[in-house]
């Protein structure tokens, strides 16, 4: 039983993360209508440009981290500017998009790996002792995490209600050309998107670095098919969806763990992800126009 | 024999696989516009099958362990790896083309294969794990008994041959009434579909055919190096058939043979020119994969249909009939 309870702590960590990179995921995809295959690289870049902050800046971890997200979120603008946007903008179809982003992933992946080297790291806050909280047992930066992705969750809810610019987004990914002639500045809105979106992978990479114990340099690739199940469950495109799916995928692989090897727990993701694609394709909170 | 001429021979085999592994993907995409993400699992799914069928049972005490090992002779493995590949392409194909957006399509594919990369490392007994298969049988070798150099030379032929053979097959079927039902699904699903067209079974077979074209690629592959581990088909493998495909121009099979002979260039040659990057040795290989990935972009950008685009068939007089008609570019 005690095991159960622990599998259940460790699912909330892994929600987490599953949470803020789904969300940042879905946000860019709801806007710009296609998905991005360089978001696992960004994951990455995330880990590493906050490892390095700590390491070699000896900065404090939380200005690291913060350096390390927001830097991911300038990644995302100039990935959607240097390449994306030169595509979109001549009206390129849709499967021209997914290649480029294949091919961005590529080029992001080699850049870490000719930068850092392939050899594994870890950040040095993950020896810590474990604290009870009721049932469960979670380390002081395992709590980190799960505030962390609580906060963000709280802001991205509050971004889409309650400010123009999420208003804005929600118009865009419900029918971008309504929202063009309604006077949005539909430029803008998407470089803001794409920051987003890659602050939240940035984060999401960090956390999944901790959590994880350590990263190399395909960590967040080999992450990338978890947030997609994550993302298809709740429904494409939509940030709530997102979030319900993240709980979901997040529980499911560290319960299982309890039960099953846990080298194939990550596995039971894809099993959620094909039955709901045969069964429920356009996820448990559609969005219009998606699927 | 000399270095060179071995050299230039290994070279050439490298090249008639990747045209057969690029005629396969442009099957799949440049006829029926199917975005497979993990092509290089089903080239994966043939080496892996050509190599535990043509070599014999495990032996015990060396720690190599793997199924079947059943001694076959030639061209059997190399025709189950390709029966193989295809029969995963279509359970990939059942479980994720009907119904699905494109980018759906890819998705599920990726997932494919990241899943069949950890079960293949996992599951030991399967395929010897990460530690791959090793001293896999050159093909005929048993009846010419060649030294290395020469068996290069020779399994020249042997690549040749069934790369020619597979040419033919592909240029009848683009020609074909399926092939041309294949890229009329790619421009416009709901037209063919209008005009009574099963699609999903169209696609379906464009995939397994495809597949079976990546199976035997890998099979040929395995036969050639003698090893097969996870290494070789990690997702840039994947890419790079892409790029093959994307650079030369989809759709026409012409332009897959001259996006295998630029990128095997730029891979086995260009980079050897680069300076030396001292105390990095990561760099190089590195700056190789970001040059196609970035020379891919590139091509895409400026030259969407590749350096030698489909010859689409022109319909002048239906054109001055019915004005208006242009086909419509669908994802």
């Amino acid at each position: 039983m005690s095991i159960l309870w622990l599998s259940i702590g460790f699912g909330f960590v892994t929600a987490s993360v599953l949470a803020l990179a789904s969300v940042g995921l879905s946000l860019q995809f709801g806007v710009t209508n296609y998905v991005n295959f360089a978001y696992g690289s960004f994951l990455t870049l995330g880990a590493y440009f906050a490892w390095t902050t700590l390491t070699g800046g000896h900065l404090p971890l939380w200005l690291a981290i913060v350096i390390g997200a927001l830097g991911v979120g300038v990644v995302g603008v100039l990935s959607d500017r240097i390449v994306f946007r030169s595509f979109t903008r001549s009206g390129f179809p849709l499967f021209y998009l997914l290649i480029v982003s294949f091919g961005l992933s590529l080029i992001l992946g080699n850049v870490v790996q000719g930068v850092w080297g392939p050899s594994p790291q870890f950040f040095a806050v993950v020896s810590q002792f474990p604290l009870h909280i009721g049932p469960f047992l979670l380390t002081p930066a395992q709590l980190v995490i799960i505030g962390v992705a609580g906060v963000s969750m709280v802001g991205v809810h509050l971004l889409l209600t309650r400010t123009r610019l999420g208003k804005a987004m929600r118009a865009m990914s419900d029918n971008p050309a309504l929202a063009q002639v309604s006077g949005i500045d539909i430029n803008r809105v998407t470089t803001w998107a794409w920051f987003i979106s890659g602050t939240l992978a940035g984060l999401a990479g960090i956390a999944l670095a901790i959590s994880t114990a350590s990263f190399e340099p395909a960590f967040g690739e080999n992450f990338l098919f978890i947030i997609f199940a994550a993302v298809i469950v709740g429904g494409i495109g939509q940030p709530y969806g997102a979030m319900l799916g993240a709980v979901l995928i997040g529980m499911v692989t560290e319960v299982s763990a309890a039960f099953i090897d846990p080298a194939y727990s990550t596995d039971l993701a894809f099993v959620v992800l094909i039955i709901m694609l045969l069964l429920r394709p356009q996820g448990l909170i559609p969005a219009q126009g998606k699927a | 024999m000399s270095a060179v001429v071995f050299y230039l021979a290994t070279i050439v085999n490298y090249f008639f696989i990747y045209n057969i592994l690029a005629w396969g993907l442009n099957i799949q995409f440049g006829y029926a516009g199917i975005l497979d993400f993990t092509y290089i699992t089903f080239m994966a799914v043939g080496a892996y099958v050509a190599g535990v069928t043509s070599l014999g049972p495990p032996q015990p005490g060396t720690g190599v362990v793997y199924i079947l090992g059943w001694h076959l002779p030639f061209p059997i493995p190399i025709l189950l790896g390709g029966l193989a590949a295809a029969a995963l392409g279509l359970v990939v194909g059942l479980l994720a083309i009907n119904r699905l957006r494109s980018d759906y399509l890819a998705i599920v594919t990726l997932s494919v294969g990241i899943i069949l990369y950890s079960l293949v490392g996992n599951l030991t007994n399967l395929f010897d794990g990460f530690d791959g298969l090793v001293g896999v049988p050159e093909p005929l070798n048993g009846q010419v008994h060649l030294g290395v150099n020469t068996y290069t030379i020779f399994y020249m032929a042997v690549t040749g041959a069934v790369m020619v053979l597979l040419w033919f097959v592909a240029q009848r079927l683009l020609r074909s009434p399926l092939g041309r039902t294949m890229r009329a699904i790619r421009e416009d699903v709901d037209v063919a579909e209008a005009f009574g067209k099963n699609t999903f079974r169209i696609r379906l077979w464009a995939m397994v055919i495809g597949c079976f074209y990546a199976g035997v690629g890998g099979a040929l592959l395995v036969g050639f190096v003698g090893a097969f581990s996870p290494d070789g088909w990690s997702t840039l493998e994947t890419f790079i058939i892409w790029a093959i495909l994307l650079i030369g121009g989809r759709g026409n099979n012409w332009g897959s043979v001259l996006g295998s002979f630029l990128v095997v260039a730029v891979l086995s040659e260009a980079t050897r020119y680069l300076p030396a990057i001292p105390n990095n040795a990561f760099l190089e290989p590195a700056l190789r994969n970001m040059v196609i990935g970035a020379g891919l972009i590139v091509v895409l950008r400026f030259r969407p249909q590749g350096l030698l685009p489909e010859r689409k068939a022109n319909f002048s007089e239906v054109r001055t009939a019915a004005p208006g008609l242009e086909a419509s570019h669908a994802d």
